[in-house]
């Protein structure tokens, strides 16, 4: 007869030995793509951080990183917490009908009067001078669509769009949330889908008085797109599809990123197949970029302080402009923006998306 | 270095198992005593120095007591040597509080002297006065080899977070244990169930705790999720941790005592803490309740014999007032069971065990309060007096989020599931198949901890800070 004590210590000790021979043999991973972020490297040890306990600590973050089967691991724990437990999320993450979200909550008030006084001070430093038309929009996030109808908790949006336009009277308030939809967005990701917004675009613009008419062809970009939700659900799901617009004006613009002394494309080919293809608008987070319309049939220039939804639409926008710079203040202080920018009679769009508001602590 | 982490179950376990099995027996204690120290060390580098200096300590005072001629003499020489092991333990836990309530009392500012509080020293200060009282009762005999003493005393498996042992349960044991492939089992069996017990239920009812106190729009309803789920995330987690020290222990071929046995079922409070904590349970009565005249004393002496007791309970836990006051919570409750109420108690199941659900749970918000005004704060609320709504949606939110949670929690702190597979193993039609699925349920607890370690990062040991 099996004795079932000799058959659970030898399993245990040969999963055991198995994991550390694992782990000894694995070559450390640089970057792990579903998170998108590097991973710890085994720490260089010193008597001093030894001592202080630093290099321990260090130790400990290194191995959770490097831990093999990590992602496995982490599979199996949202299983257990969605299915064995019956959690509604994972980590503040969740997923309903095919779209993952992260919840937005509560309103955090601290972080959103952050955001409005460095718009304020924005205002009353470079604008109110000169008289332009300053305009604002809000991109709302996924959870305006689906976090209530699915039993889920979000910010008080009717008090956040209330401290908003409260607080923001001195701009003119495009509305742009009735535009938008759930399928707006892309299921693993944050973002909205550029040729979902076409629209959206065309409204903005003729709010600001310009009109908007170019004919875009529709690109699939061939690889699967996994978005950020998807490596923080840790979940096998289906990948989004990933499309972009453009037309001959389009591919005739000039696009300087300034903040690195370069010229760059509208699209960026390269990073679509990158790590995270949304950066493939624009070349994703850069503080200061100029795109320059050769075909423009007018002068008017605008100036969009955006986060990383400005960069999908704003190639929208240069069918009506000249000139248009990208301001995200995100990575530029505020108070040195009239060392780059000269502020003259531009078109002015302060346009963010709800998460980046309600965190605005982030905001220069 | 935590019981749930990766750095200990994959790496450190594993590796001072294998040496402990190999080396021949005159070497594993030292095995154990050289493993504890880099235990320790990687957790307090610094502090490691007064654990050894206080073992040093405890083995000089072990021969002083055994030369000592006369009764006084010993007398005098206990109080020596453990009012210096007080006084370390005072120092490093209390002296603060001394300051700042001394600051309070005068008027004056003197400067707080921000110590340190090394991990475990509460743990450890005990078992080594067990071990001093108990060489001058003549319970244990002085010990020679420091190795041992050293090795009784920073045991890894119960050094930081108990079970407390007693110098006369281990002295023994350090002479000489065995562990064969039965007692190997049983530890692994016991360790995987603390290690689920600690990082799966007490680590996301810890989640759901902070989601309360991080909360903005707290409500009646939340104020008592809160204070379940904290009651229980306590049990758990220090259940767990007991659970995991007395697993490793008997794979090393010690006997540890037992630290709890499903308190939440007790019908009084007095039942209760046979159940909770029990080594410090029996050390304080052990070593300060008989001594002081237990109850065969007057009744006055012997009420005030628990009072002490139980506000050095409380002070044991931390340098706070709260904590005073959750002992002198549970000593009063006591005192009124033992003269009153533990009669009527015996006649209502029902009414017993939800006076003891609610009493424990109070105790445990003042436990875990920062301070005596939120601890009041939140009980007023509890109880509909604080100006908070019943009820909210963020607070169905997390109801139905971890509903789940809280009622695995619930019927896990109860003896149920102990009792059905007791009862299916003795049946001859289930025992193949309770034993194929003990195998695997052990191996789905270590893969999910596994999981749950290696996603997140909220993995704290609340009873480290004693």
């Amino acid at each position: 007869m099996i004795n079932k004590n000799k058959v659970l210590v030898g399993l245990m000790a040969i999963y055991f030995v198995s994991m550390l021979i694992v782990s000894f043999i694995k070559a450390d991973d640089e970057y792990s793509d579903t998170e998108r972020r590097k991973l710890k490297q085994m720490p260089e040890a010193n008597v001093e951080d030894i001592l202080e306990g630093s290099w321990m600590s260090d130790f400990e973050e290194y191995v959770l990183d490097q831990f093999p089967l990590r992602e496995s691991f982490r599979a199996i724990k949202a299983y257990t917490a969605f299915y064995g437990l019956l959690q509604k999320d994972n980590n503040g993450i969740y997923i309903s009908d095919g779209y993952i979200s992260k919840l937005e909550y509560p309103l955090n008030e601290k972080g959103l009067y952050n955001a409005i006084n460095k718009f304020t001070y924005i205002y009353d430093t470079f604008l109110k001078d000169n008289e332009q038309n300053v305009y604002y929009a809000v991109v709302p996030d996924k959870n305006y669509f689906m976090a209530k109808e699915n039993g889920y908790i979000n910010l008080d949006y009717n008090q956040f769009f209330s401290i908003l336009n409260d607080k923001l009277s001195f701009m003119n308030y495009i509305d742009i949330v009735n535009l938008l939809e759930l399928t707006d967005y892309y299921k693993t990701d944050i973002h909205w889908k550029q040729e979902c917004i076409e629209d959206v675009a065309k409204y903005i613009g003729s709010q600001m008085g310009v009109e908007l008419l170019a004919e875009y062809e529709k690109h699939m970009i061939s690889r699967p797109f996994y978005g950020v939700y998807y490596g923080q659900l840790a979940l096998p799901i289906k990948a989004d599809n990933m499309f972009y617009l453009n037309n001959q004006i389009l591919s005739e613009c000039k696009v300087t990123d300034l903040q690195n002394n370069r010229e760059i494309g509208i699209y960026d080919m390269e990073l679509a197949e990158g790590k995270d293809p949304y950066e493939m608008f624009l070349s994703g987070s850069l503080s200061l970029i100029t795109i320059e319309n050769p075909k423009a049939e007018t002068d008017k220039e605008l100036i969009m302080f955006r986060d990383s939804f400005g960069s999908s639409i704003a190639p929208l926008f240069v069918d009506g402009y000249s000139k248009i710079t990208l301001v995200d203040i995100r990575y530029i202080s505020s108070q040195w923006l009239d060392k780059y920018i000269e502020f003259d009679s531009q078109d002015i769009l302060f346009l963010y998306s709800v998460p980046v508001l309600n965190n605005g602590e982030l905001i220069k | 270095m935590l019981f749930s982490s990766i750095s200990f179950l994959y790496y450190f376990l594993p590796c001072v198992l294998a040496l402990y099995f190999i080396v021949p027996k005159c070497g594993k204690n030292v095995v154990i005593l050289v493993s504890s120290i880099f235990f320790y060390a990687w957790g307090e580098p610094k502090y490691v120095i007064i654990m050894i200096a206080m073992i040093f300590w405890a083995y000089i005072s072990g021969y002083i007591l055994d030369m000592c001629k006369s009764d006084k003499q010993r007398k005098i020489y206990l109080i020596l040597a453990v009012g210096v092991c007080l006084g370390f333990l005072g120092y490093f836990k209390y002296i603060d509080f001394f300051i700042d309530n001394f600051n309070k009392v005068t008027g004056l500012s003197v400067s707080l002297l921000n110590v340190a509080l090394p991990i475990g020293i509460s743990f450890y200060t005990f078992q080594i006065i067990s071990y001093m009282v108990d060489v001058y009762r003549g319970s244990a005999n002085k010990q020679k080899n420091i190795i041992k003493l050293a090795t009784y005393v920073s045991m890894f498996p119960q050094l930081i977070a108990g079970p407390i042992l007693r110098y006369s349960d281990m002295e023994k044991q350090l002479d000489d244990r065995r562990s064969d492939i039965d007692d190997i089992a049983l530890g692994i069996r016991r360790f995987m169930v603390g290690l689920g017990k600690k990082v799966i239920i007490a680590n996301s009812l810890g989640e759901l705790c902070e989601m309360f106190k991080s909360s903005d729009e707290k409500t009646v309803v939340f104020f008592w999720i809160y204070a379940i789920a904290n009651g229980l995330q306590i049990y758990f987690d220090f259940s767990g941790y007991s659970d995991m020290a007395i697993g490793i222990g008997r794979i090393l071929g010690f006997k540890f005592v037992e630290n709890f046995n499903y308190p939440y079922i007790s019908k009084s409070i007095t039942e209760f803490w046979r159940r909770w904590h029990i080594s410090l349970g029996t050390w304080f009565r052990d070593y300060v309740y008989i001594p002081l005249g237990g109850n065969q004393v007057s009744q006055i002496k012997w009420f005030r014999n628990i009072v002490i007791v139980w506000v050095l309970t409380g002070f044991w836990h931390g340098a706070s007032w709260n904590f005073m006051v959750w002992g002198l919570f549970f000593g009063l409750l006591l005192i009124i069971e033992k003269k009153w109420l533990l009669r009527h108690l015996e006649s209502s199941k029902v009414f017993s065990h939800i006076y003891l659900i609610i009493l424990t749970v109070i105790s445990f918000v003042i436990f875990q309060a920062v301070d005596m005004t939120e601890a009041l704060e939140y009980i007023k609320s509890m109880f509909g007096m604080g100006g908070v709504s019943l009820i909210s949606a963020e607070t169905l939110y997390y109801l139905r989020s971890y509903g789940m949670i809280l009622l695995i929690s619930i019927i896990a702190a109860t003896p149920l599931a102990k009792n059905v597979v007791g009862k299916l193993e003795n049946s001859s039609k289930y025992r193949k198949i309770v034993g194929v699925g003990e195998v695997v349920y052990l191996f789905m607890l270590l893969l999910v901890a596994t999981a749950y370690l290696i996603d997140g990062s909220f993995n704290p040991f609340l009873y480290f800070r004693f």
